[in-house]
């Protein structure tokens, strides 16, 4: 157990120097790239080419992706002070909300189905 | 007392997350989404006690703290399918480009037509995305984060309620294809009821995930522009 947390947080603290240099390097070259996804490209790019080995993140990665939704509740806490915009919208924000991710489903589903199709016939 | 007060929200934020994860695990209803839930619960909480989002934000800072090291180690299940997006790398990378341009393209255009705010709008652009990359490019495009966060979570409400039987109705029945169109609209929450579906669904929509965080992240600030003229 207290090995298990122990190794937890060390590869935590890997994950967050990952994270950190993928910031600073978008910060440098002046790209237009969130932080995190440059430090998630970084990780696989250290992956694939055996720099990293998965076992060095496994536990880390296990419990934080396990836990990944808990930390959407504190950002959307700060939909509280959006009050007066779901009263006045909210119906049409749910109404696009499903017309968007519905358009897209579909699209992505019948592109793939048809690409699959032709390659195998 | 404002160190009572963090020390509060931080067991409040933390027990309102696992009653509701056991309330979900439990049902297995995804309108028993636990982040949905956990904010009502939260902003209720606050408005009755008169406390404001200041108040709570030093807990939020505390809390969110892991969300980068978070956002790295979704490189790990995009490496363990590196095979499955090599086989199928064709249909992966024109279904998630093509799905995300077209449900950020009816977003935009739906809520330009109900006259929607520019800041709104910015806001809806990357919702099909997984929250924390969602969030960093709504704050690029010039967004708003909560708003962003909150949109996210919805359609990933949305898409895996509504988003099996539309496939079903589209005839989409390759499982290739669901996991993927699940992944790309509704993020984690489409892949986890890909993944009911069957396990090559879930492994294709974890990639459809992946990979269409980091397509919208690289084409929104150029593409988002387009529909605001």
């Amino acid at each position: 157990m207290a090995k298990n947390l122990f190794k937890i947080i060390w590869q935590t603290v890997l994950l967050w120097l990952v994270f950190r240099l993928g910031v600073f390097l978008v910060g440098a070259l002046h790209l237009s790239l969130p932080g995190n996804v440059a430090g998630m490209l970084l990780m696989f790019a250290l992956l694939s080419s055996g720099l990293v080995k998965p076992a060095c993140i496994e536990a880390a990665s296990g419990f934080l992706l396990k836990h990944f939704a808990f930390f959407f509740i504190p950002i959307s806490v700060g939909l509280m002070s959006f009050g007066s915009l779901m009263r006045q919208s909210g119906v049409a924000l749910l109404a696009i909300l499903l017309l968007s991710a519905m358009a897209g489903a579909a699209v992505t589903g019948v592109t793939v189905q048809l690409l699959q199709r032709r390659r195998e016939p | 007392m404002n160190q009572l007060l963090f020390a509060l929200f931080v067991l409040v934020t933390l027990g309102a997350y696992l009653a509701t994860r056991w309330l979900f695990l439990t049902y297995r209803n995804p309108l028993l989404n636990p982040v949905f839930l956990s904010t009502v619960a939260l902003i209720a909480l606050l408005q009755a006690t008169g406390l404001t989002l200041e108040d709570y934000r030093p807990a939020k800072d505390f809390m969110t703290f892991l969300l980068g090291p978070a956002t790295v180690a979704l490189a790990l299940p995009l490496y363990h399918n590196r095979q499955v997006l090599k086989r199928h790398a064709l249909p992966v990378l024109s279904g998630v480009a093509a799905g995300s341009l077209t449900t950020m393209a009816a977003a935009l255009a739906a809520g330009r037509l109900l006259q929607l705010d520019r800041g709104v709008l910015l806001s809806l652009g990357p919702k099909s995305v997984t929250v924390p990359i969602a969030v960093e490019i709504s704050r690029l495009t010039g967004g708003e984060a909560s708003l962003t966060a909150a949109f996210v979570v919805a359609t990933g409400m949305i898409g895996s309620i509504a988003g099996p039987a539309l496939l079903s109705l589209c005839r989409v029945q390759s499982p290739v294809a669901r996991g993927l169109a699940l992944g790309t609209v509704s993020h984690g929450q489409g892949t986890a009821v890909a993944l009911l579906e069957n396990e090559t669904a879930g492994a294709m929509g974890g990639v459809a995930m992946a990979i269409a965080a980091v397509f919208t992240a690289l084409v929104a600030p150029y593409y988002l522009p387009l529909f605001l003229r």
